[in-house]
């Protein structure tokens, strides 16, 4: 089957008529995987399938085209194809593209994390597939995750430790996702939490969709100061919450898993929170689906995953997609 | 720490790199001091932490480089070192956390490791061990019998003690002694005199626990930490009167103790290297000297000329010196200060009254030893200067009279005048992510020269030198945009760019070194100016780089006939 790149980083089916994450003028559609800039269409006139929480993240984040649900386990069909989503675990409404037709079946993974984030619709996937497109963003042996226990331990620790000594914790996160991902984590400390404004218009379709955020109001500069506050690692160059003299700030991503990280940032504690799978549960997952052909994209060590897929006899290859350093 | 192991200390290592307030980090570790038990678990808390796997004035060595750390690690871990675990280093950016978190994650490691909570001294006597073995392959059966019985943490800083470098969680010397004064008692700067004088911080905690710091002596045929010069643009010289000029050798700094017929010799990281140079040893057993300490330069020596440190080079390391290479680049080595003699250690003294004494020893003893100039004026210095560079030197030193030696400081008693070695247009091959102040922008530069059309090459560009500074915020702001555009490809913390952002740097000095690809390496290279107006054809060749380093090697120099940079009586008193 013919595989074309297509807008900033997409895929174009010229053979299905439709696209992957990124608008192509021939394609019928554009199916939006999860509502990351880096996968959201940049052409409004695009006519875009997602899943409903999806749809309504790009609406907050001002795509402005069309839009048409589709819901997991649900269909679209046209002379050429059947496309399934199933949830990808990576953030609320994030999908993996299932595409059946005469050329064999294909399963895009767009990111997605297994086991899932609990602040998703959780992961599933199909039995098989003959050609995997997958992700791997964290694709080398020194990513391994610790366990949602252990995360969650290691996130109320930091928050009530730092509110017991006078200090206002700062967690600093991306805006969709991972934000929600801690506020849904901490929820059950009943602490207040305040969240930049940019992930706080965000919020409520998570609520929406049943993921519970606990006791939260947007940030307030003014206000802020001995709640537990979230925002973006950029908010801190521009003076976010500046104004308390005591805080103690918190890097959750997956990039904090690497010591240089930290002198980078200067935070004061690492907490190595990913929404993508490691390169364990990725090799695994290769295994489990055992496609004829695998495609590895966004990341920025592929060598690593074609030299680990091919000692297990899967045949693959490299389909460059730019990986996004933040996510 | 209830139990003092070897991994309970590496746990405490951890805590202090994740702790940001350094009175915390030495509260910290003073506490840990506290809780050994015995003298040397105390002795080797302090120079695990300070000085690595062995006492820096033991002058040991385990030479476990990366690269045999890296593949021992990698059989260990049963994956592939050039697919595998190169990239994961690159993405850290060090070696031993890769090779720790591998060690966690691969599961034939975890398998092959049995961690048996060892103590500090069991990992002396494998650091000892290691020191003796010098084949890949027996320091690979150690590595793995030693990691066999260690946790990841434990790997890691093991490591990194055994690379003799920092172990990278922001604690310096001068945050040890502090912790040792905290722990005990003691006055910071009483425990900073008792480790300058023993040069060891193990022996300076043993003495601070038992307040016994006034018994610190200085020793004879122990190294003494060297008194270091700033450069004088940072700290202008308001008062030259004040000052006294010597001319700055092109050589190799080093410390020579002699007691009769005994004789040993120092590097500026007080190595011993005194089998390397037994043209010095030989010099100095004959002349039956008492008990003294000199501070000086070893240069090659030849034909009353000092030729370039570049000739040095092939002498510096090579451990037992053939016949040949004594003959061709004989060495001399130049005191200028003298900091032990008649048994007493005169560095409390000013530097006219050591300069006095030494004069005297030198006299005596018909030895070697720099001219000092008065100086008053800018016009002194300059044409002072200019006599140093025709002898081939790299400039002045100027030395406050009244200084005492401030052994292990870099302050402004002494005030290097240098000139910039050289200049060359180069382009940015790789730009790396910065890291503190820096950090979230790319300022460190991996700098190419061009090999278009050098028939030894199949690349069009070679590394020739990494710089990270001399640019503004906003000249770093703008080559940060430009990069990003230029970018193709990213490894961890590194992008691969289109060779296209032209710059030109400056650099002290050019030496040979065959390891680079260019097989040459700068010294102290910088930004000088980023030329938006050029493109990648107008950079430098590797010709233009071998012509120059072939100029600056063969330029004439002065002999040391008339005005000479040193005073040395051989002829009119034989």
């Amino acid at each position: 089957m013919n595989i074309q790149k297509t807008g900033y980083h997409g895929l174009y089916f010229p053979d299905l008529g439709i696209s992957l994450d990124g608008h192509h003028p021939e394609a019928e559609v554009v199916f939006v995987s999860h509502a990351h800039a880096d996968h959201m269409p940049r052409n409004r006139k695009a006519r875009a399938i997602a899943t409903r929480p999806t749809l309504d993240f790009m609406d907050r984040r001002g795509f402005s085209g069309n839009g048409d649900p589709l819901a997991f386990g649900e269909s679209f069909e046209n002379n050429f194809c059947r496309v399934t989503f199933y949830p990808a675990g990576h953030i609320l409404g994030s999908a993996m593209i299932y595409i059946e037709s005469d050329y064999g079946t294909l399963l895009y993974t767009g990111d997605y994390r297994t086991p899932p984030s609990p602040a998703t619709e959780g992961f599933e996937a199909p039995k098989t597939a003959d050609i995997l497109i997958t992700e791997a963003t964290f694709a080398l042996p020194i990513y391994k995750w610790k366990s949602h226990e252990e995360l969650t331990h290691e996130i109320h620790n930091f928050a009530t430790e730092s509110l017991n000594d006078g200090y206002t914790p700062i967690f600093l996160a991306y805006n969709l996702g991972k934000a929600q991902e801690l506020m849904h984590i901490l929820a059950p400390l009943g602490q207040p939490v305040m969240i930049h404004g940019a992930g706080y218009k965000l919020c409520d379709v998570y609520e929406k969709y049943g993921v519970g955020l606990g006791n939260y109001s947007v940030y307030d500069r003014n206000t802020c100061e001995g709640k537990i506050l979230i925002a973006p690692s950029s908010a801190m160059a521009n003076g976010f919450a500046s104004n308390v003299s005591k805080t103690r700030t918190a890097y959750c991503s997956g990039w904090a898993a690497n010591e240089s990280r930290r002198t980078q940032l200067t935070v004061d504690r690492m907490i190595p929170i990913s929404d993508h799978l490691d390169f364990f549960e990725l090799i695994r997952f290769c295994k489990q689906l055992s496609p004829k052909m695998v495609f590895i994209t966004h990341t920025p060590n592929p060598a690593v995953v074609e030299h680990y897929l091919s000692n297990e006899g899967i045949e693959n290859s490299f389909l460059h997609l730019e990986a996004d350093p933040e996510d | 720490m209830s139990e003092f192991s070897f991994h309970s200390y590496c746990h405490l290592l951890q805590s202090i790199r994740e702790t940001r307030s350094t009175n915390a980090k030495i509260t910290i570790f003073a506490n840990c001091l506290k809780s050994a038990e015995d003298e040397k678990t105390l002795a080797l808390a302090a120079q695990f932490i300070g000085e690595g796997a062995f006492e820096e004035i033991s002058g040991k060595r385990a030479s476990v480089g990366s690269r045999t750390s890296g593949l021992a690690a990698a059989k260990f871990c049963e994956i592939d070192y050039e697919l595998v675990f190169k990239p994961c280093r690159t993405a850290t950016g060090s070696s031993s956390e890769a090779i720790a978190r591998l060690m966690e994650n691969i599961p034939e490691a975890v398998q092959k490791r049995n961690p048996e909570k060892l103590s500090l001294s069991d990992v002396e006597q494998i650091f000892e061990r290691l020191q003796r073995v010098s084949s890949r392959a027996d320091k690979e059966a150690l590595l793995w019998e030693a990691w066999k019985r260690m946790t990841p943490v434990e790997i890691k800083y093991f490591i990194r003690m055994l690379s003799q470098g920092s172990l990278r969680i922001g604690f310096e010397t001068r945050s040890v002694v502090a912790s040792l004064a905290e722990a005990f008692g003691q006055d910071r700067e009483e425990v900073r005199y008792a480790h300058m004088i023993t040069g060891s911080l193990g022996k300076t905690a043993v003495l601070a626990s038992q307040n016994r710091l006034d018994e610190a002596r200085f020793c004879l045929f122990h190294p003494l930490s060297f008194m270091l010069a700033s450069p004088i643009e940072s700290r202008a010289a308001d008062n030259l009167e004040q000052y006294v000029a010597e001319e700055k050798f092109d050589g190799m700094r080093a410390q020579v103790h002699v007691d009769g017929p005994n004789v040993k010799i120092f590097s500026r990281d007080l190595n011993d290297i005194t089998r390397t140079f037994p043209d010095v040893t030989t010099f100095f057993s004959g002349r039956n000297l008492p008990a003294t300490v000199f501070d000086g330069e070893i240069c090659v020596y030849k034909e009353n000329k000092i030729l370039p440190f570049q000739l040095l080079q092939k002498r510096m390391g090579v451990k037992k010196p053939g016949k040949k290479l004594l003959e061709h680049y004989p060495v001399l080595f130049i005191p200028y200060d003298l900091l032990f003699t008649n048994g007493t250690p005169v560095f409390d003294l000013t530097l006219m009254q050591r300069r006095e004494l030494l004069e005297n020893s030198a006299k005596k003893f018909k030895l070697p030893f720099t001219n000092q100039y008065e100086i008053s004026s800018d016009d002194d210095v300059k044409n002072l200067f200019d006599r140093a560079i025709q002898h081939g030197n790299e400039g002045l030193i100027l030395k406050k009279k009244k200084s005492v030696y401030e052994y292990g400081q870099r302050r402004k008693s002494w005030l290097k005048v240098k000139k910039p070695g050289g200049s060359f247009e180069t382009v940015i091959m790789y730009a790396h992510a910065g890291s503190g102040k820096r950090g979230g922008t790319y300022s460190d530069f991996t700098l190419g020269i061009s090999v278009k059309d050098d028939e030894r090459y199949e690349e069009e560009f070679i590394p020739i030198g990494k710089a990270y500074g001399g640019y503004t915020d906003k000249e770093l702001k703008k080559m940060n945009q430009k990069i990003r555009e230029l970018t193709v490809e990213r490894y961890g913390p590194t992008l691969g760019l289109i060779p296209e952002l032209v710059v030109e740097i400056e650099f002290d000095d050019i030496q040979v070194n065959k390891r680079t690809k260019a097989g040459y390496t700068l010294r102290l290279p910088r930004f000088r100016a980023i030329r938006w107006d050029l493109g990648p054809n107008d950079v430098n060749t590797l010709s233009d780089v071998e012509n120059y380093f072939q100029q600056k090697i063969s330029r004439e120099r002065l002999t040391q006939i008339e005005n000479p940079s040193f005073t040395f009586h051989t002829n009119d008193q034989k």
